[in-house]
């Protein structure tokens, strides 16, 4: 095997900007965020794809970035924490998630988040089964989740009424 | 982390075909090969990434069966309009596998070949007698689910196969699937159909042996639990000693059948 | 300014959400220097064996490697570490002690080569036995797992837990008890005597369990210049800086250890983990060195103690106890850690806040062939809490009163002594109990079983606190503060009461945590930050008002007397009153300047005795159990936080549910098991966890605040009270549901359904 074949250069769009970059097929998509990147707002813990810390959208669907491939991004568009907010304006999810106390450590925050962007726009007036159906696959260590669920309840019925889903 | 390995993208099926073998592994979504390399169980050369073969992800229905492609995610599946009208166990069974990113990322041809013992899937395609076909550069063939799966992790795929889509015959029987489940997957899983009267009826039981068993009968009054849980040959692991897990294997048949009976579906 | 007066006691929203929900906050994981090193660490794949030989040149082959560390480099180093006894080699050394220890550190140019380095090394073993649980290592043939005896650490807090040797021990008559700790008074003997009834029960098993801190254990080390820089995650920077100094034989002063925001920490991240190694490899490399563990190594690098727990009570005829014995035997791994504390803390509290006329408590911490046993949320209290509150239910069955009434008879009352000589009972535990009643029974159900469990801990550690308030040139607010935000919200905290006793608005207030070079801590555990670190600040607060004061005076030329402090700054006699800012600057003579205040806190007045607080549980669940599968579904949690003053309530009811959850977690699902000599489950995918769908069907989150503790505004510690009780209240209720008497949590599924069935705990 040569050198060139270990690895490629991917075209992507990362929250909006187009980057190039060479990775080695080794790679996953969460050190390629985290390390060529520099988009630290993803994290990892269980690497096994089951805690949902590293929860990220690619084109718009959730995938778990400690197993997913940094070159299967090539061409797709890939959506993280830190493309949530506009400029200094908290999305209402983030909003939410502050207000409700959703987090204490924040730690696993960002793949609530991205998990709960994902089942809104799924599913814009999830039931309270629904939200813990879907964010079940999810880990948090600190709140004990209920304020977790009100924060996904609260943002979803803020975007219902924006009519922002 | 993962092993050094190169990536084929073909756009083709049949140039996957002729890449695919013992060194150099399919893969779609990745959710079960991705964690099987990390772990080091498979060190493989090549991976042939399958995503851009448009022919993998069709759900085509004729007037005999609903065929889904290998590269159908659980998601879509669960979501998808035809295989909820002709084969409504499947839509709810792939709604409740793995986690929300698993069900996005992961297929039906993915989670088969892999025969992780307690997969949901297995036991729901066995209660609904469904078939795998295989691909490979010099021919096709197509095998049943007890045929297909032989063991944990075995399965009688050869590696220069791959599979391609799986059959269920129509009108598919229906009925319910229920599991028990502590950890990231089921411990015991019983799917219970009926197709008509005339028909026998069907419960398969899953995650709970080494490989999915079916049981049929003329009519439910044939189904004694009991005895099934008498016959299963339990693996225990941490939720679950080999009597434990035979005695829920007798409490989800008994309600399985109580509730087919009393007019559950797609449950 | 009066409104500002409502900083604390209300929900103000927790600032360092902000910059958590936007990915923008730092984590220990997300710094890396440039030009840093990557790390990787080689494990013993045995529980006990010598080493007979480490090769290394195929690694030192491998492309990118720069350096493979192993103990024989560290000859010239201090190269162990351990704050009680220092008895944890950087490096095996000689010989493994449990399965999972660094046995060499390759350090790489990638993550990726460190990787393929450390896949490279070949390390050879000669098995020794291996003692994988208390009872083999207390048999009395077994091997020794530390054949050395290592001296106590000197710190006077921790002399007394470390065990110095007995004569036996010097003549070299050793065994595998790494610490024991007796406490006792009145006559036990006399009372069982005299006993209208005495319960036993035991042993009876608290599992190992895994804290999982989100963000495993890592840093990134810089050694240079004679000079140690180490950014990690670690709950105690100043105790790490303490080993690590040890260890280059440096003095305090230049060695730096910052700890930005932790991803979880719940005690699992208090004192020394993976620093050694990172400064081991920047020390052998001359380069920054980042390691970051895995979920699995992180297990493996620290676990919390499993406990066996006997304990025997006397009753009179009207259900006052009149003693209680207690003997519990802890698992606490290959190296001692934090464990004689965990210890000596589980003898202190496993008799519970009762009045206990006679009272003997033995512990012995003992070391096996197994991952490290430390602190974990809680510290002690949830192993004796489960034998003794379980034991107290099958009392109340037997004498015919209910869970609430047993208790009620036994409480201590406030300033009651739990522990003679120490501070009395700083809580109303009965109008706890009667909360806790109101709110469980008035929603019960005809399938619920319901249980209680109360414990009372002496928390907040030893009390040294300081704390810095700098006040700026344009009236904003510096807080220096070493206790780590590790999301248990001290960083808002901390503002609230700057911004209330400055009398400035909160957005004015900035806090800087744990960082050596800021001020001393000696910890942020033992749910002291509230207390003892907000009274450092109140203090530091007092101090900067004060300066001002003198400075307005000379400013304006008038007594000291003229000057009154106020909100935001002073008023100078009948004057309009003028800002802090303003003061410095004309103290200055220009638009410069700072005053700086200092808070210190010792083992003084209020906090003179000990302990400083008491930190109580109070906790109650109704369950109902599925005949068929033993699964059960908790149908109500209670809670009551007995916190004197909430400074943020939101943020106490947040601690306590997360207490909780954590709690339910090691009741029903949480258990490390060993199979030989590694664990079968250490990932998260097997360790099983509380999840969304387990949230219970009721949750009621109590506050009382009575102002009775010694904190600011009355405040006591919380965040870990709520957990400790959690597993006793759960079996208690399984016993009621089943009418049989648990022996061990979590109760899984088949646990329950074999007590439902009379079959034997484990079984095929």
């Amino acid at each position: 095997m040569s050198e060139q074949e270990l690895g490629r250069t991917v075209t992507t769009t990362v929250n909006g900007t187009e980057v190039s970059r060479y990775v080695l097929n080794r790679s996953t998509l969460a050190q390629f965020l985290r390390d060529d990147l520099g988009l630290t707002g993803t994290k990892l813990s269980c690497e096994l794809q089951v805690c949902g810390v590293c929860s990220v959208l690619v084109d718009r669907s959730p995938v778990s970035a400690c197993t997913y491939l940094a070159v299967d991004v090539d061409g797709r568009q890939v959506e993280t924490v830190e493309g949530l907010a506009q400029g200094d304006s908290l999305h209402p999810l983030q909003q939410a998630f502050v207000e409700e106390f959703a987090l204490q450590c924040g730690f696993c925050t960002s793949g609530f988040l991205m998990m709960s962007v994902a089942l809104l726009r799924k599913n814009p007036d999830p039931s309270e089964e629904q939200i813990k159906e879907y964010l079940d696959g999810n880990i948090c260590r600190c709140t004990g989740y209920a304020p977790i669920v009100e924060a996904v309840q609260l943002a979803a019925s803020r975007m219902r009424e924006e009519g922002n889903v | 982390m993962l092993g050094s390995f190169t990536v084929s993208r073909p756009t083709e099926l049949e140039d996957a075909l002729r890449l695919i073998g013992e060194d150099s592994l399919a893969y779609w979504g990745g959710t079960e090969l991705f964690l099987a390399m990390k772990m080091q169980l498979l060190v493989p050369d090549n991976l042939v990434d399958l995503k851009a073969i448009r022919q993998l992800s069709d759900v085509r229905r004729t007037d005999s069966e609903l065929v889904i492609g290998a590269g159908v995610t659980h998601e879509q599946i669960a979501e998808d309009k035809t295989v909820r009208e002709s084969a409504g166990l499947l839509s709810s069974v792939t709604a409740r596998v793995g986690n929300s990113r698993v069900r996005a990322q992961g297929t039906i041809g993915g989670n088969l070949c892999f025969a992780e013992p307690r997969s949901d899937l297995a036991t729901a395609l066995l209660a609904l007698d469904a078939s795998v076909d295989f691909r490979s550069a010099t021919g096709q063939r197509s095998l049943t689910i007890p045929e297909f799966m032989l063991g944990p992790y075995w399965t009688a795929r050869e590696p220069e196969e791959l599979l391609v889509a799986v059959r269920i015959p129509l009108p598919a029987p229906a009925g319910v699937y229920l599991k028990f489940q502590f950890t990231e997957r089921p411990s015991v899983a019983v799917a219970a159909v009926e197709s008509g009267a005339d028909q026998p009826v069907r419960v398969a039981i899953g995650a709970v042996s080494e490989i999915p068993i079916l049981v049929t009968a003329d009519d439910w009054s044939g189904i004694d639990a009991a005895a099934i849980a008498a016959g299963i040959e339990p693996v225990p692991d941490l939720t679950g000693s080999v009597s434990y897990k035979r005695h829920l294997v007798e409490v989800l048949v008994n309600k399985a059948v109580a509730a087919v009976q009393a007019g559950v579906r797609d449950v | 300014m009066s409104e500002q007066r409502s900083h604390v006691g209300s929900p103000v929203l927790r600032r360092d959400l902000f910059a958590k929900v936007t990915g923008s906050a730092k984590y220990t994981v997300d710094i890396t220097p440039s030009g840093t090193l990557h790390a990787k660490v080689v494990r013993s794949s045995h529980a006990h064996a010598r080493i007979t030989r480490i090769n290394r040149e195929q690694a030192l082959r491998t492309p990118g490697v720069v350096a493979v560390v192993i103990a024989e480099d560290l000859k010239d180093l201090f190269s162990r570490f351990g704050h009680i006894v220092p008895d944890h080699c950087i490096l095996a050394t000689g010989k493994v002690r449990y399965y999972g220890e660094p046995v060499a550190l390759v350090v790489a140019e990638t993550l990726f080569a460190a990787e393929d380095g450390a896949a490279a090394v070949e390390v050879e073993y000669e098995d020794l036995v291996a003692l994988m649980n208390p009872a083999e290592a207390l048999a009395q043939d077994a091997p020794l797992i530390h054949e050395e005896f290592y001296r106590a650490a000197t710190d006077e807090s921790f002399a007394a837990m470390a065990a110095a040797p007995t004569p036996e021990e010097e003549a070299g008559e050793r065994d595998n008890v790494a610490h024991t700790v007796e406490i006792g008074w009145g006559d036990v003997d006399a009372a069982f005597a005299d006993a209208h009834l005495v319960v036993e029960d035991g042993p009876v098993h608290y599992p190992m369990l895994y804290a999982y801190a989100m963000e495993p254990y890592n840093a990134v080390a810089d050694f240079h210049d004679g000079q140690l820089s180490v950014v990690s995650t670690a709950q105690h920077p100043f105790m790490v800086r303490t080993d690590l100094a040890r260890i280059f034989d440096l003095p305090l002063s230049r060695v730096r250890v910052e700890a930005p925001y932790l991803g979880g920490g719940y005690g699992s991240k208090s004192y020394t983990k993976v620093e050694p190694l990172a400064a081991v490899g920047s020390w052998a490399t001359g380069r920054p060195v980042k390691l970051v563990l895995d979920v699995e190594e992180a297990i493996y690098t620290t676990r919390a103690d499993s406990a066996d727990v006997t304990v025997r009570s006397a009753f009179d005829a009207d259900g006052t106890i009149i003693a209680r014995e207690f003997d519990l035997v802890l698992d606490s791994g290959a190296y001692a850690d934090n464990s004689p504390l965990v210890l000596a803390k589980a003898v202190n509290r496993c008799f519970g806040p009762y009045r206990v006329p006679n009272v003997r408590a033995r512990g012995r911490s003992v070391y096996t062939n197994t991952s490290p046993a430390s602190s974990y949320r809680g510290f002690g209290a949830p192993q004796g809490a489960l034998a003794g509150e379980l034991n107290l239910e099958r009392a109340a069955r037997e004498l015919g009163l209910d869970s609430f009434e047993i208790r009620r008879r036994n409480l201590v009352r406030p300033g009651e002594e739990i522990l003679p000589g120490k501070r009395g009972i700083d809580a109303d535990l009965l109008a706890d109990l009667e909360m806790l009643s109101d709110s469980l029974n008035s929603h019960a159900s005809a399938d619920s079983a319901i249980g209680i469990g109360f414990t009372a801990s002496d928390a907040g550690a030893f009390p040294v606190s300081t704390a810095q308030v700098r006040l700026q040139v344009d009236g904003s607010v510096l807080v220096l503060s070493g206790s780590t935000e590790m999301g248990q919200g001290s960083e808002s905290a901390l503002a609230q009461i700057a911004a209330h006793e400055l009398g400035v608005p909160l957005e004015s207030v900035s806090i800087a945590q744990s960082d050596t070079i800021g001020p001393y801590e000696r910890t942020t555990g033992a749910s002291r930050t509230t207390t003892l670190a907000g009274l450092a600040l109140q203090r530091a607060c007092t101090d900067a008002k004060q300066k001002v004061a003198e400075m307005a005076a000379e400013v304006f030329g008038v007594p000291a007397t003229d000057i009154e402090s106020i909100e935001g700054g002073v008023r100078v006699g009948d004057k309009s009153p003028v800002g802090f800012g303003e003061v410095i600057s004309r103290w200055f003579g220009a638009a410069a300047g700072e005053v700086t205040g200092v808070g210190l806190l010792r083992r003084d007045g209020v906090t003179k005795k000990m302990p400083p607080f008491w930190e109580v549980g109070v906790v109650g669940v109704d369950l109902a159990i599925d005949p068929d599968t033993g699964v059960i579904r908790v149908q109500q949690l209670a809670t009551v936080a007995d916190v004197g003053f909430a400074i943020n309530p939101r943020a106490v009811e947040g601690q306590d549910l997360g207490a909780a959850t954590q709690g339910l977690g090691g009741a029903l699902f949480e258990e490390l098991v060993y199979d030989g000599p590694q664990l079968t489950n250490p990932n998260i995918v097997e360790y099983r966890v509380p999840r969304m769908q387990d949230l219970p069907e009721r949750i009621d989150t109590m506050i009382a605040a009575r102002g009775d503790g010694v904190g600011p505004y009355g405040a006591k510690g919380a965040g870990e009270g709520t957990l400790n009780p959690i597993a006793a209240a759960v079996a208690g209720a399984v016993a009621k549901a089943t009418g049989k008497w648990p022996t061990r949590v979590p109760l899984t599924p088949e646990r329950v359904w074999r007590l439902m069935n009379d079959l034997p705990e484990d079984g095929d």
